[in-house]
């Protein structure tokens, strides 16, 4: 018997999680923040895999149906060992997005060194091989995700840069995917609520009628440690600077076992959603640093939701 | 008799300090560091004040003989209160260092507001008025500094984002939008700027390279203690190597202004003065308290640059 409301917004598939280390061909350490695309009738998950060494790097799943995959037998992506991005990524490349922008496919992910994290610019046309294009941040940001289209003639992203040791949500602006600049701040912790700590965006925004839809993460911090959550919000089209209406509470939340219990416990964490043709919307999430999940809903009801929360 | 060590390469001037709170006329807390330029025979600053209430304002002042300044009792630019920037120049704007570049003048400074630090950019013909160009980079950034020319075609900056504690350098075609940022110079564990690092001074072009003068901060239990060395980056690709870099400070805090103030054991700096006889100026804020006055040869620090490690 089903019950009228479940305890989150969104509703986990029953299957969960989609991929674990028992689906991946090779010795590794963990697998999680997947992010994904739909290309033609295929489904394709870009995932970050921890390997036994300790960093990590990216290997692909494919599926017909966006709920069962099958990984690819070899890593598409490993950290840079020559060239100039190598000394960027000697700690690993992580949570890559995927953003299509006029049928080109972009992916941005967060390269670590000594340094700290950096965002990083690769494209891609068969989700197998990558090209590196720029670093495009300084240290101490993550959480890169482009916008689908360019925004008034630009390119536009949201990032998560440290100030003052708050994790805000920004925008910058590019004319040519290299050189970025007017950086603004888009979105703060919000005191007292589940993503009091930190935020950051976590998939690339999804156009809609009523805004920029970004489904983003939120950290509060307890005693025992962070708890990640997803949440959503809608920036204005024009200016995506501008929040229209953010939810008040997070749309899912770690619940069960597989969310609570891993590498790092009670961790949800998105880098990526799934727009049906019929509005359902699939998000795939990254559980506890050690499984990827997808959880399911309707476009048109989580942005009434993120409405009414004003 | 014993020879009388001199204990740092930089020559206090015996006056120290130019400027402290009772040389000027307007009541405030704190006085900073300037960024300074020589302009049609006067000396002129850019000095960050700290007023009562704990902002701070970027005041003009001018010297004939780069020792006697002459401070405008108002700021020439100060916090926005409203419009875009008023968010995040909330706390203060400081750290103004100026860049003369074919015949404008360019000023990198710092915004500070709850959010962060993040470099802007201000430019100017006269320093009669200085017009805001907007925010140039993320938090936490500072310490920004403009070359003073095109580098393979692009202009270029040092800046010091917090994560890493290192000096980067950024390209710009447009000065608004920035990108590539590669780390130039990095704290050295065990040494007097083991903990982190920023860019003081403007590049100066040298035949060896980029000349700059940086801080180095050591952290010691009681806290952090900042210096000031000096290092020779690459003309071509300063990233690409370190032509020279002295492994000890050319100044460090030891007069009672640069051991006590409000941040204790500092020196810290934003411009220099490049004399025609090689000569240099070195204008330095002492405990976030006075400013001060510090002068060496363009030889002496070039070879304290080159100056191979020595074991005491």
């Amino acid at each position: 018997m089903s019950r009228p409301m479940g305890r989150d917004f969104l509703h986990r598939w029953e299957g969960n999680p989609i991929v674990t280390l028992e689906d991946i061909p090779y010795r590794c350490n963990t697998v999680f923040n997947g992010t994904p695309v739909k290309a033609g009738d295929e489904y394709f998950l870009l995932l970050r895999v921890e390997g036994q060494q300790g960093y990590s790097f990216f290997s692909l799943a494919r599926s017909q149906d966006g709920f069962h995959f099958t990984v690819d037998p070899e890593p598409v992506m490993l950290p840079a060992k020559e060239g100039p991005f190598a000394r960027y990524e000697t700690r690993g490349i992580e949570d890559p997005r995927l953003t299509e922008i006029d049928g080109r496919y972009y992916v941005l992910f967060t390269a670590v060194s000594n340094w700290g994290p950096r965002i990083e610019l690769a494209e891609t046309t068969d989700f197998v091989h990558y090209e590196r294009i720029a670093l495009i941040s300084e240290p101490g940001n993550k959480d890169g995700v482009l916008f689908p289209e360019k925004i008034n003639g630009r390119y536009a992203r949201l990032d998560r840069p440290i100030g003052n040791n708050i994790g805000s949500i920004w925008i910058s602006f590019s004319d040519d995917l290299i050189h970025w600049g007017d950086h603004q701040l888009v979105m703060t912790p919000h005191s007292g609520y589940w993503d009091s700590y930190r935020i950051g965006a976590s998939a690339p925004p999804i156009k809609t009628e009523a805004g920029w839809l970004e489904i983003y993460h939120g950290i509060k911090m307890t005693r025992s440690g962070p708890i990640y959550k997803i949440g959503s919000v809608l920036f204005d089209l024009e200016n995506p600077s501008r929040v229209i209406a953010r939810c008040d509470e997070p749309i899912l939340s770690p619940r069960e076992t597989y969310e609570r219990i891993g590498d790092v416990n009670n961790v949800v964490f998105a880098c990526g959603a799934i727009v049906e043709e019929n509005d359902d919307i699939k998000i795939y999430y990254g559980a506890a640093d050690t499984c990827i999940c997808v959880a399911t809903g309707k476009l048109s009801h989580l942005v009434e939701r993120t409405l009414e929360s004003e | 008799m014993p020879r009388k060590v001199t204990h740092d390469i930089i020559q206090r001037w015996e006056g120290n300090p130019v400027i402290d709170i009772n040389d000027i006329s307007f009541r405030c807390a704190n006085i900073y560091s300037a960024g300074c330029l020589e302009l049609n025979g006067k000396y002129i600053y850019l000095i960050t004040f700290e007023s009562l209430n704990g902002c701070t304002h970027i005041y003009y002042g001018e010297s004939i003989d780069g020792i006697r300044i002459e401070v405008d009792d108002r700021p020439i630019l100060s916090p926005d209160n409203t419009g875009f920037l008023a968010e995040y120049e909330e706390r203060g704007i400081l750290d103004a260092r100026i860049t003369s570049f074919d015949s404008r003048y360019y000023i990198i400074y710092l915004a500070k507001s709850k959010h962060g630090f993040v470099l802007c950019l201000a430019e100017t013909e006269d320093f009669k008025s200085i017009q805001k160009k907007g925010i140039i980079s993320q938090p936490d950034t500072k310490a920004g500094a403009l070359f003073p020319k095109k580098i393979n075609g692009r202009y270029a900056r040092l800046e010091r984002p917090n994560s890493g504690g290192s000096i980067w350098i950024s390209y710009s075609n447009d000065l608004l939008t920035w990108g590539e940022s590669e780390v130039v110079l990095s704290p050295r564990p065990g040494y007097w700027d083991a903990h982190h690092i920023g860019c003081s001074t403007v590049p100066l072009e040298i035949n060896e390279g980029w000349l700059i003068f940086y801080y180095g901060v050591k952290k010691t239990s009681a806290g952090f203690l900042t210096r000031l060395g000096t290092a020779i980056l690459d003309k071509e690709n300063p990233a690409s190597k370190i032509i020279g870099r002295s492994n000890e400070p050319v100044l460090s805090p030891r007069e009672p202004y640069e051991r006590i103030g409000d941040i204790q054991n500092l020196v810290f700096s934003c411009g220099a003065i490049y004399e025609e006889n090689s000569t240099i100026k070195l204008y330095y804020g002492a405990s976030a308290n006075c400013l001060c006055l510090g002068t060496t040869t363009l030889k002496e620090i070039i070879d304290t640059c080159f100056e191979s490690e020595r074991e005491y």
